[in-house]
């Protein structure tokens, strides 16, 4: 009886699970014959939940606001846009099926996916469509060979990791590094990958390199004792918040008050991972094409925007890059005249845009270049480094 | 030989916190028959217990650990009333699945609660660095250390000296002529959850002062390795938790520093692995001979 | 006429009908367009879900053996077979590429499979569980450490990239292979073999079943099939990681086994399409779902096999007329 019951219940459910998947066809809407009513559609993929919850919610806020924006100013070319988030917890998986239900509610633009990873296999998934994708910060190298119509706002990891390198020989801080990076990570991993040619092609030496897997991100002892012992000036950090704050919380007050720690983009959000005591972050140096404390016009009346939306919070690169994402899709959209993403992906290899992350242009490959600065954290305030 | 000895210490501070959760382990191994998979996840509790007394609730450092022990008591004693009782007498493969489904459950409410972003855990003892020679130790390692022999001391002593101690050791010889002789089985194995659990809450205050930052997942991974420390000492045996525990702690540091933290891992379950394979009972573990 | 009757008696052949039917109706919707995408993209991971789910239970309903690394078997079939489709992808069509893929994957999942089966010869119970979930961990480990693998950048698939069009084919073919599989084997001598050892693994022994021997069988066919479905499943994505496969998808596979009914066949393809479904139509409630996947865990455990709730089933079984017969998961002998 039980079982019977159990599987009644069970086959009901999938019968339900079924009719609820196949059943609703995208329902084009009456008034979207004349063009006139119709909203453009725009999907966005990336973590709301789970560990990585921060950049995906940046990313998404950041993307409301340039959206609010745009509609108010008039939507593109007369039309109001709208934007639905999809939440994929960071798992490529869960992403390609958002970007399923997205194409059922009728999106025409993509913003991608926020991670490599669930952007590679969307990319994929989405070769055949007609639709044009923008990752905000997917930054791994290869994750847009296999669909032309796919494009980054952030930099490449194979770009960002020379970066890094060049900065250091222009700033002048040290020729001698050590690094750290998580080796089960394919951004920490292809960040390191590059730098490590940046420093080949600056002359800069590394010393150390220490590594540290997912279920080791909490003890970093041993790492710590070895970066002591190389006594080096600057720590190459290419990982995320989350464990950079084990790190350095591990490491406070056994490194000298000369010694940089230097992350990219992963980094954004640290301070608030270390909120109990700020001061961990001390001499984190992160550079980014971003800076909330930027003078330019253009990234004060963000920040400004930001911050009434959200509770005074100060908007991190993902949100700058979300921000800019959705601007970038207008010009591309008002330059090619349609949503088609064929003709998109052509007019954005013709556009240069300026946007709060910089001013960028694109090539065929889907990368795009810009400049970076490096912020560097003191008390709990970030400023621009070097100034 | 100075990175030897500072590895050796950090491979002793790791490893005597997996020796405290690998006491619980072994402790309900050996008297209830059960892998209790969510030991590690009651640590966890105790150490989000900690969070909200002194963080939020604002209570000097003895009542955090005060509060911190008498909730993983109770949440021990409840997880074993309302999900390993019932099944007590059912396969080991129903009882082992259950228990995962307690881990699991543990994980996802400390998740709705919590949310998945880290907390830090209030720093409430200060011990800064102490210098032994050429080597630094963190205060905080010591203290573990201490903590963990003087629990493992007490709890020997519990164990061979006293009626309760006499009658968890007649549980685990023979549950059935135990109750025989008189002995309330389920009170026992109730008791034996509870000292697990308060000992869990120890283990979270020692690992929250060494690792600060608290998460749903946090109790997982120890968990585990702890589990395997108690298999490498011999499952039931208290010196064998200790040892186990210590050894696995200095196995894995010694394996991050002199081969790769790569490999860390792989080799940690890779001595499971072959312990198991070699030596089932593990270094101190006794012979059970199976019944029909 | 009396032909169907007996056709419907039989349980089997009622799910295979079934499945097949559903299958037929999927199918008919995916190349006729009459989908949605997001159901497009659900098919796929639903069939390698079934065959997952229904080659553990091979392990832990029929053997009575818990596997916590079933997502590592996986994962072994998925990068050896990846691998070789990638080196033959400009040589062979997808048609004579992939089922030789997935035999090749099957084959290394399986050589996995023996290998930590070996440890079977001595362990029992909660120590070969663990073995297996660190077996599953060393091999993650292993394989986001080599190059070969795209280390933890992943694979690379984008070469060998096929869509759910195209790939709906194999997966039905592996589905109702695994299906079928297990069901003969569960009717099979050898399948009551490998039941007698779930209950009572000292008096199987002693009328002569060489436990070790079907032991370790079980875990090489459930790995094979695994293995295969991991090579198929690679196809589907353009980058896939070994820390994908962990020990926490391989609770979730268990978690639908034990859902579907320990030792059914059935249940277990039930399961797995629900599990499968239930997450996407609930996408808002993503955080919910290992809260109500634990509770089930818990709920099924407690049901099924509390020697408390033992009257209660046995008054509910009764009034089920005339079939009071013991089929799987309840019951499993005493400890």
């Amino acid at each position: 009886m039980m079982k019977k019951m159990m599987s009644l219940i069970l086959a009901a459910a999938m019968v339900f699970a079924l009719t609820a998947c196949g059943g609703d066809k995208p329902a084009s809407t009456a008034d979207g014959t004349d063009g006139t009513k119709e909203t453009i559609k725009i999907g966005g993929i990336g973590p709301l939940t789970g560990d990585y919850a921060n950049y995906g919610i940046s990313v998404k806020q950041g993307a409301e606001i340039a959206v609010k924006e745009i509609n108010a100013a008039g939507g593109i070319a007369g039309q109001q846009i709208e934007l639905s988030f999809q939440d994929s917890q960071g798992d490529a998986e869960s992403a390609v099926n958002a970007y399923g239900k997205l194409l059922d509610w009728g999106m025409k633009i993509s913003m991608g996916c926020v991670f490599s990873g669930e952007m590679a296999t969307v990319c994929a998934a989405a070769k055949d469509d007609d639709i044009m994708l923008l990752t905000p910060s997917g930054s791994s190298d290869n994750i847009l060979d296999s669909n032309d119509k796919a494009f980054r706002v952030c930099f490449n990891d194979g770009y960002q990791g020379v970066m890094a390198a060049n900065y250091i020989k222009e700033k002048n801080i040290t020729d001698k590094v050590a690094v750290l990076y998580q080796s089960d990570y394919d951004y920490s991993t292809g960040l390191y990958e590059s730098f490590k040619k940046g420093c080949e092609e600056n002359g800069i030496e590394i010393v150390e390199v220490q590594t540290f897997t997912e279920s080791t991100k909490t003890d970093f002892t041993t790492q710590i004792n070895k970066l002591l012992a190389a006594d080096v000036k600057l720590i190459f950090i290419p990982i995320y918040a989350e464990p950079a704050s084990t790190f350095l919380t591990q490491a406070k007050g056994k490194f000298g008050d000369d010694v940089y720690f230097f992350g990219a983009d992963g980094l954004d959000g640290i301070l608030e991972k270390v909120a109990q005591d700020v001061t961990i972050a001390n001499n984190v140096l992160m550079m980014t094409p971003f800076a909330a404390d930027n003078s330019d016009a253009k990234v004060q009346a963000f920040v400004k925007a930001y911050q009434e939306a959200y509770n005074g919070a100060t908007p991190d690169q993902f949100a700058a890059d979300g921000y800019d994402a959705v601007y970038i899709l207008k010009a591309a959209m008002e330059k090619a005249g349609s949503s088609s993403g064929a003709a998109m992906a052509k007019a954005m290899l013709e556009l240069e845009i300026t946007g709060v992350t910089g001013t960028m242009k694109w090539t065929a490959d889907g990368n795009t270049q810009k400049n970076a600065m490096a912020i560097i954290y003191k008390d709990g305030t970030g400023s621009l480094f070097g100034q | 030989m100075i990175e030897f000895i500072k590895t050796l210490i950090s491979g002793l501070g790791l490893g005597s916190i997996y020796a405290l959760i690998a006491l619980g382990y072994t402790m309900v191994y050996g008297i209830a028959k059960m892998l209790n998979f969510a030991h590690g996840d009651v640590i966890m509790v105790g150490a989000y217990a900690g969070i909200v007394a002194f963080t939020s609730a604002g209570l000097p450092p003895v009542f955090t650990v005060f509060l911190s022990v008498l909730v993983c008591t109770l949440l021990g004693v409840t997880i074993e009333h309302f999900a390993y009782k019932p099944l007590r007498g059912a396969s080991s493969l129903s009882v082992l699945i259950t228990a995962i489904g307690m881990s699991y459950l543990l994980q996802n409410l400390a998740l709705m609660i919590f949310g998945s972003q880290q907390k830090a855990y209030p720093q409430y003892v200060k011990l800064g660095q102490v210098s032994l020679g050429a080597v630094t130790v963190d205060g905080i390692t010591l203290l573990t250390l201490g903590v963990t022999a003087c629990i493992m001391v007490g709890m020997s002593l519990f164990i061979n000296r006293t009626k309760l101690g006499k009658a968890m050791r007649a549980v685990a010889e023979d549950r059935g002529a135990a109750e025989l002789m008189g002995i309330s089985v389920d009170r026992t194995i109730a008791l034996t959850f509870a000292i697990g659990s308060a000992l869990a809450a120890v283990a979270s205050m020692c690992y929250g002062l060494t690792y600060v930052y608290i998460k749903p997942t946090t109790g997982a991974m120890p968990g585990i390795k702890a589990f395997t420390a108690a298999v490498f000492g011999g499952i039931g045996s208290l010196p064998g938790a200790m040892l186990g525990g210590i050894a696995l702690g200095v196995i894995e540091q010694m394996a991050k520093t002199y081969i790769s933290p790569l490999w860390a891992d792989a080799i940690v379950f890779a001595v499971l692995v072959l312990v198991l394979v070699v030596r089932p009972t593990g270094l101190l573990g006794k012979e059970i001979q199976e019944k029909v | 006429m009396g032909r169907a009757k007996e056709l419907l008696k039989n349980k089997n052949a009622v799910t295979l009908i079934a499945l097949a039917a559903a299958y037929a109706v999927v199918a008919w919707m995916l190349y006729s367009g009459h989908i949605t995408r997001q159901f497009t993209n659900m098919i796929i991971p639903m069939s390698m879900y079934i065959v997952l789910a229904v080659s553990l239970n091979l392990v832990v309903g029929f053997l009575g053996e818990l596997n916590l690394g079933h997502a590592g078997f996986m994962s072994v079939g998925l990068f050896t077979g990846c691998l070789l489709s990638i080196s033959l992808a400009d040589k062979l069509p997808l048609i004579a590429r992939l089922p030789l893929c997935m035999l090749v994957g099957g084959i290394c999942a399986g050589l996995f499979g023996f290998a930590v089966g070996m440890p079977a010869l001595r362990l029992k119970g909660d120590y070969l569980a663990i073995v297996t979930l660190a077996c599953g961990e060393i091999v993650k480990n292993i394989i986001t450490n080599l190059n070969v693998t795209g280390g933890a950048r992943g694979l690379n698939t984008q070469p060998i990239y096929s869509g759910a069009k195209a790939l709906l084919p194999y997966a039905v073919v592996l589905v109702f292979l695994t299906v079928i599989v297990m069901m003969h084997i569960k009717k099979s001598k050898q399948g009551r073999a490998i039941m007698a050892i779930r209950d009572n693994r000292i008096a199987a022994e002693s009328i002569g079943l060489n436990v070790t021997y079907y032991k370790l069988t079980v875990f090489i066919i459930a790995a094979f099939f695994a293995g295969a479905a991991g090579a198929l499943y690679g196809h589907y994505f353009a980058n896939v990681k070994a820390v994908t496969f962990d020990y926490n998808m391989s609770i979730e596979i268990l978690v639908i086994v034990v859902l579907g009914g320990m030792g059914s066949v059935r249940g277990s393809v039930i399961a797995a399409v629900v599990l499968q479904a239930l997450p996407e139509i609930f996408r808002d409630f993503g955080d919910y779902r290992m809260l109500i996947y634990a509770v089930v865990l818990i709920l099924a455990m407690l049901l099924t096999n509390s020697p408390r709730l033992a009257p209660l089933r046995q008054k509910l079984s009764s009034v089920r007329l005339g079939k009071a017969k013991e089929t799987g998961g309840e019951n499993h002998g005493t400890a």
